[in-house]
């Protein structure tokens, strides 16, 4: 959430970074401040007493200086009153705590002067102590006076306690705020995110808002400004691709008229072939042979146009596709080569399609390898889910290079070789397979000649869930049936 | 065979071949340009056939064909341009008995002619009537009654219905159907079943969306029910 990589970590991190920064400077800057302040002013009036005490309070309460005479004056107790401590030493006997005292306190006293010293007595004692010290005039006697400086203490940790609290609350307030304004200021980045990415999904509608005026105001402009030039040149592509579809579907409907008529005519000529005289037989054969192949040009044609137009719908039957590979083979090659399980292997699909595909792969098969064996194969896939119809020739192959447009419309693989058909029928069993759900890819076998697949996807089991169905596929699998079809 | 065929087309080449090939195979033939023409035509002189274009200027192959049937059991078959499955419905419902995809060799186009007329020419057994559940068959009178009430049927729905209820209980392929209704054996193109079953579904069943006298039997083709049930 709050990496540090993306640019609003980065944001917050430096917001934060300032503000915590801030904080401690002021917060200690006032800090010290206060804490000096509050010590001066507790030192200055200490002293004021002191000295007050010292010529005053202490010679008329104090008959002389001796420590009899303290005890006798009441003096200590009086102080105490006050939370101080009044501690004399009159040469007799040094007190004890007056050894942390540094030197220079025991000289300014010596020299006749006020000295303070901030410390604490002992561990027994842990109070912090203001300590002043100063000589009663015209004696030798020293009195130390013992504040007590645990109130001011006390009053100074509350003020950092405080601080400390405060500098806290700023930094969750600055990460708060921070997180806020970044969300605010990376607000049109992520929303011009979402605008690509339903661009990139097709929906060339999609725009940015355009919630300020600022920079990224302007930005998101250029942005929207970009993905409208960018959605009228993909839908001019689409209008001209459009209309180019649309052209060869005219084309191929406008042939069909001529068309229907030349295939009418072709076929009651070959009836009658051979009354034609000599010089026109022949004519007459490749007449009705060229009718033939024009014809088949311009149905493929159509049916590509009508797959380029979405017009082709796949009707959804169980199919035995064991029994259909079979009788297309009858039909189309009967010498192909069968490896088909003998029960029914049924899928829910459209005959009519799996007809064209393998029709159309028998047909490539003996115009790419004239007069060698075909194998067609079913199986199921690897893995499940599906089942796989393959037609095997034995012919030259291709180079591996070139496999990948073996599915193109009009793609010849030796360009000086004429080809039967149309040069559109592994184009149009593609798009078939495609519109079934399923897949058609080509490959080379090791022992030479080309392998088509055909992968269809079994999506319920059938018929009716009987399981002698996939039983029956799995079984012939490993038995197949390899009988040639006359 | 002299049977007199209405051809209506509106390409002449198309209809000058189709012609020729149709009197050569022995068909006498009349030939129309569009659909008014060909309904004019229709009523004037008595057919055997009509092979209805449905793409015809001023009025449509099927509206013409709708329009014949509502007088006329006559053989129709229509020549579509395609062969979708969209246009062999909507000929059907028009009342075709059968269509031929453009473009069509003409041997082809006469052996489907021959069948149709075959069919209409067939002779009904004598006296014979069948039972299919609530429908009853009156096969020389060619008509259909479920609880007492007259169904319309088409020649070819007829035909399909008459096939199922004297084979109870037993599949029959869609080819075997084609063979035998349409009289041609026709690889792959089992639509025309379908489709005449799903028309004779929504005309004879109780409810057309759960079929209990005319069954499909998934993979295979379509049965009757047995009387009883099953």
């Amino acid at each position: 959430m709050l990496g540090l990589g993306g640019v609003r970590g980065r944001l917050t991190a430096t917001v934060v970074a300032l503000v915590v920064i801030t904080a401690l400077v002021l917060g200690l800057g006032a800090y010290a401040f206060v804490d000096v302040s509050v010590h001066d002013r507790f030192v200055r009036d200490a002293e004021v007493q002191a000295r007050f005490d010292l010529t005053t309070l202490i010679p008329a309460r104090l008959e002389e200086p001796s420590t009899a005479a303290l005890e006798r004056s009441g003096l200590v107790e009086a102080f105490r009153a006050r939370a101080i401590d009044l501690v004399a030493d009159f040469g007799d006997v040094q007190p004890s705590f007056t050894s942390i005292l540094s030197p220079a306190f025991s000289q300014a006293v010596a020299d006749g002067n006020l000295a303070y010293q901030w410390t604490t007595l002992s561990t027994d004692e842990p109070r912090p102590r203001l300590v002043i010290g100063g000589r009663l005039p015209g004696t030798n006697a020293t009195f130390y006076f013992l504040h007590d400086a645990t109130a001011v203490e006390n009053a100074l940790a509350q003020l950092r306690l405080g601080l400390a609290g405060g500098a806290v609350l700023l930094v969750l307030l600055a990460l708060l705020a921070a997180r806020a304004v970044a969300r605010g200021v990376l607000a049109p980045v992520e929303a011009a995110g979402r605008a690509a990415e339903r661009i990139e999904r097709g929906d060339l509608g999609a725009r940015v808002p355009v919630t300020s005026r600022d920079e990224f105001g302007t930005w998101a402009e250029r942005f929207n400004r970009m993905a409208a030039a960018l959605g009228e040149t993909i839908g001019r592509l689409e209008a001209a691709q459009a209309q180019n579809r649309q052209f060869v579907a005219d084309v191929s409907h406008e042939l069909r008229t001529p068309l229907t008529a030349l295939v009418a005519e072709a076929s009651i000529l070959r009836e009658h072939l051979d009354e034609l005289p000599p010089g026109a037989r022949r004519t007459g054969e490749l007449l009705v042979a060229d009718v033939g192949r024009l014809r088949e040009l311009v149905e493929d044609l159509m049916e590509l146009s009508r797959f380029d137009s979405a017009a082709e719908e796949a009707g959804r039957e169980p199919v035995d596709l064991a029994r259909l590979a079979r009788q297309v083979a009858a039909a189309r090659l009967p010498e192909a080569r069968l490896e088909i399980p003998a029960d029914p292997v049924v899928v829910q699909t459209d005959p009519r399609r799996i007809e064209r595909i393998l029709g159309n792969l028998l047909d490539n098969a003996r115009q790419h390898a004239p007069g060698a064996p075909v194998e067609i194969r079913l199986v199921p896939a690897p893995g499940g889910g599906a089942v796989v119809l393959s037609v095997a020739d034995s012919g030259p192959g291709l180079p591996a290079g070139r496999l990948d447009r073996i599915f193109d419309r009009f793609y010849k693989a030796d360009p000086s070789r004429g080809r039967g058909g149309s040069g559109l029928g592994l184009a149009i069993a593609a798009e078939n397979a495609s519109l079934l759900g399923g897949s058609l890819t080509a490959s080379n076998r090791p022992e030479g000649g080309l392998r088509f697949e055909l992968r269809l996807p079994v999506t319920e089991p059938l018929p009716g869930g009987d399981p002698a169905a996939t039983r029956g596929l799995e079984s012939g699998a490993q038995t197949p049936t390899q009988e040639p079809v006359r | 065979m002299d049977a007199r065929i209405l051809l209506v087309e509106d390409d002449p080449s198309i209809r000058e071949v189709t012609a020729i090939g149709l009197r050569n195979a022995g068909f006498e033939v009349a030939t129309a340009s569009d659909g008014v023409e060909g309904l004019e035509r229709f009523r004037n002189a008595p057919f055997d056939l009509l092979l209805l274009d449905v793409m015809l200027p001023r009025l449509d192959g099927l509206e013409v064909c709708r329009t014949v049937r509502k007088t006329s059991t006559v053989p129709i078959v229509m020549l579509t341009a395609r062969g979708d499955t969209i246009d062999v419905v909507v000929g059907l419902e028009a009342g075709a008995d059968d269509y031929v995809k453009k473009p069509f060799e003409v041997p082809e186009l006469v052996a489907r002619v021959r069948a149709a007329l075959r069919r209409a020419g067939r002779v009904p057994d004598e006296g014979e009537r069948l039972r299919l559940g609530p429908v009853e068959i009156d096969v020389a009178g060619r008509s259909v009654q479920r609880d007492g009430e007259a169904i319309e049927l088409t020649r070819t729905e007829f035909d399909l219905l008459l096939e199922l209820a004297r084979h109870p209980g037993q599949v029959l392929t869609r080819d075997i159907l084609l063979d035998r209704i349409w009289g041609y054996d026709y690889l792959g193109d089992s639509r025309l079943v379908d489709v005449a079953i799903q028309r004779l579904r929504a005309k004879v069943e109780p409810d057309p969306a759960n079929p209990t006298l005319v069954l499909t039997v998934r993979g295979a083709g379509y049965k009757s029910s047995r009387p009883g049930g099953g």
